[in-house]
């Protein structure tokens, strides 16, 4: 079954500053959250007590101003951060949208750069030969696909790099804001796949700005502010109190 | 303790599973670097041979060595392997910086992809040396064949262990690729590539005692070289080589999930 269980969960990480010679270097950074300073040395707290449950239909979509923890939160469901206090259970195979681009390589083909972006998200070559077709037909990039990416114009790097990451069947769903590509055309096309695969996918989490797409696509609305839960309240409660 | 170990083992495992994603991307790194060239990858073969030739003629004259040829080729393809492992492991997660960010593969697949490239070039080298080696003057058995393999796969089993201690310390410490890249200069002329042990107390002879990198060497150089089981220089590298494991496990379970906050 399908689910995300989230209970208080934290995320707290040291600031690495660093000695430097350099002038005018920055010396950290920081992805999000609070900053908060104990004895000598400076803590982000990226997400604090955040909890909340996701069953199978549900749409949930993060908002917040920048740096509120939105970013941070998908990557802790993906598992790029683990969290420092609380727990995360997630049931259903997972999969993410943030960086469609991820992986891609200059030099290589078209062809090449499918074969890699879909080792890289964890498919086997078996599977890979059983869908490059696919994906290279969806790209439209006809000849071009065997032709290194370095010559594609930026619509059709475009198209290849939505055409791959969305060739996916994932059980939960992680955006970070709704992503399109190409010409007028090609983005009808982008609109109508992402609309199957979010359709498809049994749980979505969408980062996004954007008040309509929120509106549109998801059921519920997790508000963060500075890592911190605001609220979790239905869309239409959300939509309501934002008016 | 036990839950740190038990960390750095199941991200191994889980890394060694997907063989076909570090394979691809260490082969691909090959392929960037040639895919213009005439030559392609057989530069890596182009480069050795260069450098050898460079040494066994430059230095061949006046060294003491026995069996010059050999004991530079072997001298130079265990260090041409050691020194550019070395050199891009300190810089590797800097390197995959995008993908630790941005996927949730396990730190071991970028370690072992590093460690492909670093196998698939000794190769090249590798073919370098077993071409001087054909027109040198040593004639070894199949034994001591053997031993000298046996020393190839000690050195290729410390490898990752390596990487994830340097990866790692190279992640937290970023001065730590200058001051690497500037002793591996020094190593070329302070490690007994082309030179060898004077039997007495002079300063090269403390620098070849107390070079871990000549142990290094000796476990495949001396059984063709000089014949039989090298077995000081053998332990010497075993004790190294489980040194380096603990550390990186060490590191590994414990650093593994804090790497993405210092990049």
């Amino acid at each position: 079954m399908v689910s995300v269980d989230v209970k208080d969960l934290g995320l707290r990480y040291r600031l690495q500053k660093r000695f430097s010679l350099a002038p005018g270097r920055q010396q950290a950074k920081a992805t999000g959250g609070a900053i908060m300073r104990e004895g000598g040395s400076a803590y982000v707290q990226a997400l604090d007590g955040i909890s909340f449950s996701l069953k199978a239909g549900d749409r949930l979509g993060l908002v917040g101003s920048n740096g509120a923890g939105k970013t941070t939160l998908l990557k802790v469901l993906y598992g790029i951060y683990e969290p420092t206090s609380g727990t995360v259970d997630v049931e259903g195979r997972v999969d993410a949208l943030f960086n469609i681009r991820l992986g891609f390589r200059a030099g290589a083909s078209g062809r090449r750069n499918i074969e890699l972006r879909c080792l890289i998200n964890g498919w086997t070559p078996e599977q890979i030969s059983d869908r490059i077709d696919e994906i290279v037909e969806f790209s439209e990039l006809g000849d071009f696909i065997d032709l290194p990416l370095k010559s594609y114009s930026q619509g059709m790097a475009a198209r290849l790099a939505f055409a791959v990451a969305t060739a996916t069947e994932p059980e939960v769903l992680l955006m970070d804001e709704w992503i399109g590509a190409g010409d007028p055309e090609f983005q009808e096309k982008a609109k109508a796949r992402m609309q199957e695969i979010t359709e498809e996918a049994g749980i979505i989490v969408l980062a996004s700005h954007n008040k309509n797409l929120i509106q549109k696509s998801c059921n519920k609305v997790l508000h963060l502010e500075k890592g911190k839960l605001r609220s979790l309240l239905s869309v239409e409660e959300w939509a309501n109190g934002s008016k | 303790m036990a839950s740190v170990f038990g960390e750095a083992v199941s991200d191994i495992c889980a890394g060694l599973k997907r063989y076909y994603v570090w394979a691809a991307l260490a082969r691909e790194d090959l392929d960037d670097q040639h895919r213009r060239t005439t030559l392609g990858p057989l530069w890596m073969l182009l480069n050795y041979l260069l450098l050898a030739g460079a040494f066994i003629v430059v230095f061949g004259r006046g060294e003491d060595v026995g069996h010059h040829v050999a004991y530079v080729a072997i001298g130079l393809f265990v260090w041409f392997y050691c020194s550019e492992l070395i050199s891009r492991s300190v810089t590797l997660f800097k390197r995959e910086e995008s993908l630790i960010l941005g996927t949730p593969l396990p730190i071991t697949v970028y370690v072992m992809r590093l460690c492909m490239q670093a196998f698939i070039r000794a190769c090249y080298s590798g073919a370098g040396c077993l071409l001087l080696l054909l027109f040198s003057d040593v004639s070894p058995s199949l034994m001591d064949i053997g031993y000298a393999v046996l020393g190839i796969a000690l050195i290729a089993a410390i490898t990752p262990a390596v990487v994830i201690v340097l990866a790692m310390a190279g992640a937290w410490f970023p001065d730590l690729q200058f001051i690497v890249s500037n002793l591996l200069r020094l190593g070329l002329f302070l490690t007994p590539i082309f030179w060898s042990y004077g039997g007495g107390d002079s300063l090269r002879d403390y620098i070849y005692m107390y070079n871990p990198f000549t142990w290094v060497l000796h476990v495949v150089r001396a059984p063709i070289i000089e014949g039989g089981f090298p077995l000081v220089a053998f332990n010497i590298t075993l004790m190294i080589g489980l040194c380096c494991w603990i550390v990186a496990m060490w590191l590994l379970g414990s650093l593994r999930k804090k790497v993405v906050f210092v990049l």
